[in-house]
């Protein structure tokens, strides 16, 4: 009986040890990291990577604040460009035809203020406090490894004017707890509707805390773009004025 | 104590070797980046069996089809795309919940027009976020579901119409309800094991009153039959808890398959299309009084028309006169169901109409042949042109470069279409060869001109000339003394691998050709059981006469003559029966009875003979017409006298066609209904395919000799193509349990045909082309997390001339090389200047694949070579190399120089404004750099019409693209220009060294004494570093 008992024991032990909580998920992920505290030591991060272009080598450079303040420079051929920029008022980023700043349409901008900041780092930080949701799916694989599937619901996005939610899915490798992908779906334009992939790989050490030096963004099943960091420096102090729209 | 730790030692030990075991079995991760294109196509498109709008949105419809799954428009119907790939592929009915209809969705699957071709389903489904995710609830037996009726207040509380099981007696069938949210079902209203839930309709104003019209039908696969005394139309009042029959009006005796539906502004007006035993008293029935009493007003055509196929009335949401019935074209009513007309040309065979709810005007309308707009209530309509849910009942191939692929589909003809196509392959490369129903279609086996193809029962087999765009009908006719001749709906054909002008044509008997068509041998006696109580199809249809020939039957299905004698032929036919001739028709045995473990009289379905041994054939048995779902797949080697099962519980569905590996005898093909499964141990495991294929049915699978491409024809998902297979066949288990193992690939042909091509729009579907890069394949054991991976590419003397993105998932990863290595630093300008980007392709030759894993290195080599059919001459290509790598220095050496300028006018910038003393000085030699860039690069201007004038940059990168992008030898002329830029580069060099010599070794010593730092330059080597 007792050997019996162990038995129902050790298959049960098997099937609990599976089952995890999405808030259990979230905190071993963030362990891995590096721990809730040193993530919120970091105030700001610069990541500088060579894309590549079909054999063309385009340096790009993200600084992205604490405080929601972002850009994405683009140096080619001695022109600067920028991208993605938010000044923590206006969203903002240059014309490729007249090289010229330009604003970008309201509800572009009032999406990037919905979640500028609060998702610093990782939407998970916090969850509860910034009003998200998470849930546990069922497992699946992806990239050929059996992941731990949780959807995040963040606060709603406008799309063409209407509220509505905006859900990411997240793919836990069951071994170490890192996103190796996060999903969504495509909200409005040409492929509204399709699902996007970004996929994460090459997590490495940077001032104790664990980034994915390598990014592929694809629609999910298509071919990808990937960037790959060459290096990632946190807690630089910037000029206010590298964010702030110059005027049209 | 002991005995506990054996216990887990054992189960650990039993754990690791299954999975052990298991691991090549584990599709998800193993096939990676073996991914499949769907390639359709669109124009023709396929059966739409519902339609189902939001509630409030119009912007959102949702269509359910007959073997293509579900698709979702977010932009009130110009586009679609599928979001029900992983489930069965045959859909019932599709329902938004009312109360949150932005996210909940109900899909029951099993489609209702129940044609002899229908699949089948396996319950209901249900998204909770608009469709990215769905929870199988149940009913998985019930086959097929006619509607799904949610509580427009309670999302818990939905009630289902199941249909239930065609082609045979089952129980899961009738209403069921759930409160729970569908963790458990009630089936609260059932009549019999033969009569199944036909239509259900909850009363929009009353969630409490149900309609549910019930349908006595049968199909086997020689007959079907409509109707009974047991269809009946029934009412509830009270949620489903009672139900009474209320036909008062309709008529007497049996009824067949009833439509109802209530007008959405009036619930006392219901309308019900009714099939009856009397002619004049088929057709429209109308209540005024929410069923207690109905009046037949219509029995047109279009009213009665195949009941089984088009039962469905839809009332527009805010007239409740005006009213439109599916048929064979459809019609519309606006007085009420008095009196119809036409709706607009579209393809035949209506199955359900929506209107938006806000714009009666605007109608979609689902068809056999895709599905169709309206913006003006009907009148005329238009393709929806992006939905790529073709039919297609059988595929070949041609040995062309692209090859082609041909086949036929269901009400949509016969087609052949590219693999390729420059912009991809649009609905106009697509060339019809065959009218009506389309089936078996083959090109001739050696002249590219001419093709076969069929429509249904073979009452037209076409000869096709596309060169001199001539037909002829070659079908056997009986000659005297023999029987009528029964061909079946897809009638067997096959060309010779042997002999290229012979085609076999199947009816009970073989026939053969050896001059394309034109003249026929009989080569086989009857080789079908001949039952003639399975011959009887003119009393086919019950209460609606049903004739088509769609239910011939005892005939030949499966003509498989063996590729390693022309002799061999197998034959497989509808009622079971497996035929062999060793000695092409003189004499045939019949192995039936060799077959164990399968039901005699199960329909042989697809015969595969193998390339390898001439004793092997594998035969495939679809039991679905009696009933049986269960796979069967057989194989023999020793020409049919044994028989072995090598189906496991890994295949799910039905099985309908088996491809052997061309290479590998170990690695089988399998399409069953529900989607592609592959067993590389000669059937011991197998493992679905899942990466871009549909749980779709696979009617058909040929691979290609030259590509090792996969094609599948599926039954509602078009042509399916998995592009070079071949990694599958080194597969072993200890490749697998290697950390990372390198396929072997053949030398890559270097793609230099035009990029020219693609001229559709966004709402047409366009299939995409195979990748004509270079493919550096590669399996991994474990997916790569943690710490970099690189992959960089070597010319053969080590030169490093690439870095790729390398895949990490465990399994299958293949990385595209495009042939080229890194394009030139380029000088900055005013301007991006995009002809100098190009990145030059590298020369035929070996490469070596290195890839960095931490502290692991791996390594490859892959080899590039011209194209076979090229026009052009080594030494014209190492011409136009040697000139483009001139200018690709040249490139380099300007973009250095305007650095070495830029960086002059940097600091004398900083000088003038800064230092008094040297302003002077530091003006001067400003001003001459400027004048100096302003001839090498644009310095004004912007990157659309407002450009400067093309300067020495600009012009270098312009002949540097141009004669980088042809392989063949630059042109005089071209030479001509190298020489002149070259003359102008050394001109710029010149004009530098002179101001260098004159001015900027002063300013550097006179900035030096200043105390100003001067410059640190990069060198040339440091400056146009790449890696």
């Amino acid at each position: 009986m007792k050997f019996v008992s162990l038995c129902i024991a050790f298959i049960g032990c098997s099937f609990l040890s599976t089952a995890q909580t999405a808030e259990e998920v979230i905190e071993k992920y963030l362990k891995t990291l590096g721990g809730i505290e040193k993530i919120n030591s970091i105030s700001s991060m610069e990541m500088k990577a060579k894309v590549d272009y079909g054999g063309m080598t385009i340096p790009v450079e993200m600084i992205t604040l604490r405080d929601g303040r972002t850009l994405t420079k683009i140096t080619f051929q001695g022109q600067e460009m920028i991208q993605g920029a938010f000044d923590g008022t206006t969203s903002w980023g240059t014309n490729f035809m007249t090289m010229k700043p330009e604003k970008n349409d309201a509800e572009t901008t009032e999406n990037v203020k919905r979640t500028a900041g609060v998702d610093f780092m990782t939407p998970l930080m916090d969850y509860k406090t910034k009003g998200y949701t998470v849930e546990m799916l069922p497992n699946e694989t992806i990239e050929g490894t059996e992941c731990l599937k949780m959807k995040v619901t963040k606060k709603a996005q406008l799309v063409e004017g209407q509220d509505v939610p905006n859900v990411e899915f997240y793919y836990f490798d069951k071994e170490n707890y890192v996103p190796i992908v996060v999903e969504a779906e495509i909200p409005s334009g040409q492929m509204k509707g399709q699902i996007s992939q970004t996929v994460f790989s090459d997590y490495q050490e940077v001032n104790g805390i664990y980034f994915a030096f390598s990014m592929t963004q694809k629609i999910k099943d298509g071919q990808g773009q990937t960037i790959v960091f060459d290096s990632i420096e946190l807690n630089k102090k910037y000029e206010d004025a590298i964010f702030k729209f110059p005027g049209e | 104590m002991k005995k506990t730790l054996s216990f887990l030692s054992l189960s650990c030990i039993l754990f690791s070797l299954h999975a052990q075991e298991s691991v090549a079995l584990q599709g998800k991760e193993l096939f990676g980046d073996l991914k499949a294109r769907q390639i359709g196509p669109a124009l023709m498109s396929g059966r739409v069996s519902d339609i189902e709008g939001h509630p409030s949105n119009s912007r959102v419809i949702y269509i359910g089809t007959a073997g293509g799954g579900v698709w979702k428009s977010q932009d009130g119907g110009v586009q679609f795309y599928s979001i029900f790939d992983d489930q069965p592929q045959s859909i019932g009915a599709v329902a938004v919940d009312p109360s949150d209809p932005d996210n909940t969705v109900w899909v029951g699957t099993g489609e209702v027009w129940t044609r002899n071709s229908v699949s089948v389903g396996n319950g209901i489904y249900r998204t909770t976020d608009g469709g990215k995710n769905w929870s199988h609830l149940g009913l998985e037996k019930t086959e097929r579901i006619a509607a799904v009726e949610v509580h427009p207040k309670d999302k818990n509380t939905v009630y289902v119409a199941a249909l239930g099981a065609l082609w045979g007696d089952s129980e899961d069938r009738g209403v069921y309800k759930t409160t729970d949210g569908g963790k458990s079902w009630n089936k609260i209203l059932y009549v019999n094991t033969g009569t199944g839930c036909s239509d259900l309709v909850m009363d929009p104003n009353d969630p409490n009153v149900l309609y549910a019209a019930f349908w006595e039908f049968r199909r086997t696969a020689w007959s079907f039959n409509s109707g009974g005394l047991n269809s009946s139309l029934y009412k509830s009042s009270d949620g489903g808890k009672t139900w009474n029959k209320i036909q008062n009006g309709f008529p007497q005796g049996k009824l067949g398959r009833i439509a109802v539906t209530v007008a959405p502004s009036n619930s006392k007006i219901l309308y019900a299309v009714v099939e009856a035993e009397k002619a004049e008293q088929k057709g429209l029935y109308r209540s005024d009084d929410a069923g207690a009493t109905w009046k037949h007003l219509n029995s047109d055509f279009e009213l009665t028309v195949r009941p089984f196929y088009f039962s469905r009335i839809v009332v527009d949401p805010l007239d409740p006169e005006t009213v439109v019935k599916a048929g064979l074209s459809g019609s519309i009513s606006h007085d009420g169901g008095k009196t119809f007309k036409g709706l607009g040309f579209m393809h035949s065979d209506i199955h359900d109409i929506w209107f938006d709810v806000k714009d009666s005007d605007r109608m979609l309308v689902a068809t056999d042949g895709g599905l169709y707009r309206s913006l003006n209530g009907g009148t005329t309509m238009e393709i929806v042109e992006n939905l790529p849910i073709c039919m297609f009942y059988h595929v070949s191939l041609d040995n062309q470069t692209p090859y082609n692929i041909y086949g036929g589909l269901q009400d949509n003809g016969s087609w052949f279409g590219p693999s390729a196509s420059p912009g991809g392959i649009e609905a106009r490369d697509w060339e019809s060869i065959g009218m009506g129903d389309g089936f078996r279609v083959y090109p001739h086996p050696t002249n590219p001109k001419i093709m076969y193809s069929e429509m249904q029962g073979a009452e037209a087999v076409w000869r096709y000339d596309i060169e001199k765009k001539q037909t002829k009908i070659v079908k056997p006719f009986p000659v005297q003394g023999d029987p009528k001749l029964r061909f079946n709906w897809n009638a067997a054909i096959s060309t010779s691998k042997h002999a290229p002008d012979r085609l076999y044509i199947g009816s009970q008997f073989l026939h053969r050709s050896d001059d394309m068509g034109n003249n026929w041998t009989k080569i086989s006696p009857d080789l079908t059981t001949n039952d003639p109580a399975k011959q009887n199809q003119v009393e086919s249809g019950g209460l609606s006469a049903d004739n088509s020939g769609a239910e011939n039957h005892c005939t030949i299905f499966s003509i498989a003559e063996s590729p390693l004698d022309q002799n061999l032929l197998w034959i497989g036919t509808d009622d079971g029966n497996v035929q062999l001739t060793k000695d092409g028709g003189k004499s045939w045995s019949n192995l039936t009875a060799n077959l164990k473990g399968i039901p005699a009289k199960t329909w042989c379905y697809h015969i595969e003979p193998s390339s390898f041994e001439k004793g092997t054939a594998y035969a495939i048995f679809d039991g679905h017409t009696r009933n049986d779902k269960n796979a069967y797949v057989f194989k023999t080697a020793d020409f049919g006298a044994t028989w072995t099962s090598i189906a496991t519980s890994e295949i799910i569905g039905f099985a309908r066609n088996i491809q052997e590996d061309l290479k590998n005898p170990n690695i089988l093909y399998l399409g069953t209904e529900f989607g592609l499964f592959v067993t590389i141990d000669g059937g011991k495991s197998w493992s679905k395919f899942t990466n871009g294929v549909p749980a779709a049915a696979v009617h058909y699978i040929e691979q290609h000799p030259k590509t090792n491409d996969l094609i599948l024809g599926t039954h509602g998902r078009g042509i399916i193509i998995i592009d070079d297979i071949s990694p599958l066949r080194e597969l072993t288990p200890e490749v697998m349990a290697k950390p990372l193992h390198f396929f072997a690939s053949k030398p890559f042909e270097m793609n230099e045909s035009s990029t020219f091509g693609g001229s559709s729009s966004e709402t047409q579907f366009v299939g995409s082309n195979p990748s004509s890069a270079a493919k550096i394949t590669y399996y991994l054991s474990k997916r790569h997390t943690f710490g970099k991976m690189t992959l960089d590419i070597y010319d053969d003397k080590d030169n490093w001339i690439n870095t790729i993105a390398p895949g990490k998932q465990k399994g299958i990863n293949i990385v595209e090389w495009g042939y080229n290595s890194m394009a030139p630093k380029v000088a900055s300008g005013k301007t991006v200047d995009g002809a100098a980007m190009f990145a030059p392709r590298v020369p035929a030759g070996k490469y070596k694949v290195v890839i960095t894993k931490g502290s692991e290195k791996f390594e490859t080599w892959i080899e590039l070579k011209y194209p076979e059919k090229t026009v052009f001459t080594l030494e014209e290509r190492k011409m136009q190399q040697e000139t483009v790598k001139t200018l690709y220095t040249m490139t380099e050496e300007l973009a250095y120089m305007v650095y070495e300028i830029d960086e002059l006018l940097a600091h004398s910038d900083k000088v003038m404004k800064e230092n008094t003393s040297l302003k002077k000085h530091a003006t001067k030699l400003n001003a001459d750099l400027n004048k100096l860039k302003d001839v090498l690069v644009i310095t004004k201007g912007d990157n659309y019409v407002g450009a400067g004038e093309k300067q020495l940059r600009e012009k270098i990168g312009d002949l540097y693209s141009t004669i980088g992008s042809y392989y063949g030898a630059p042109s005089q002329s071209q030479l001509e220009t190298l020489k002149m830029l070259q003359s102008k580069l050394n001109e710029g060099r010149t004009n530098f060294k002179a101001i260098k010599d004159q001015q900027v070794t002063k300013y550097k010593s006179a900035t030096e004494k200043a105390g100003i730092k001067y410059i640190e330059l990069k060198s040339f080597e440091e400056f146009v570093k790449k890696n």
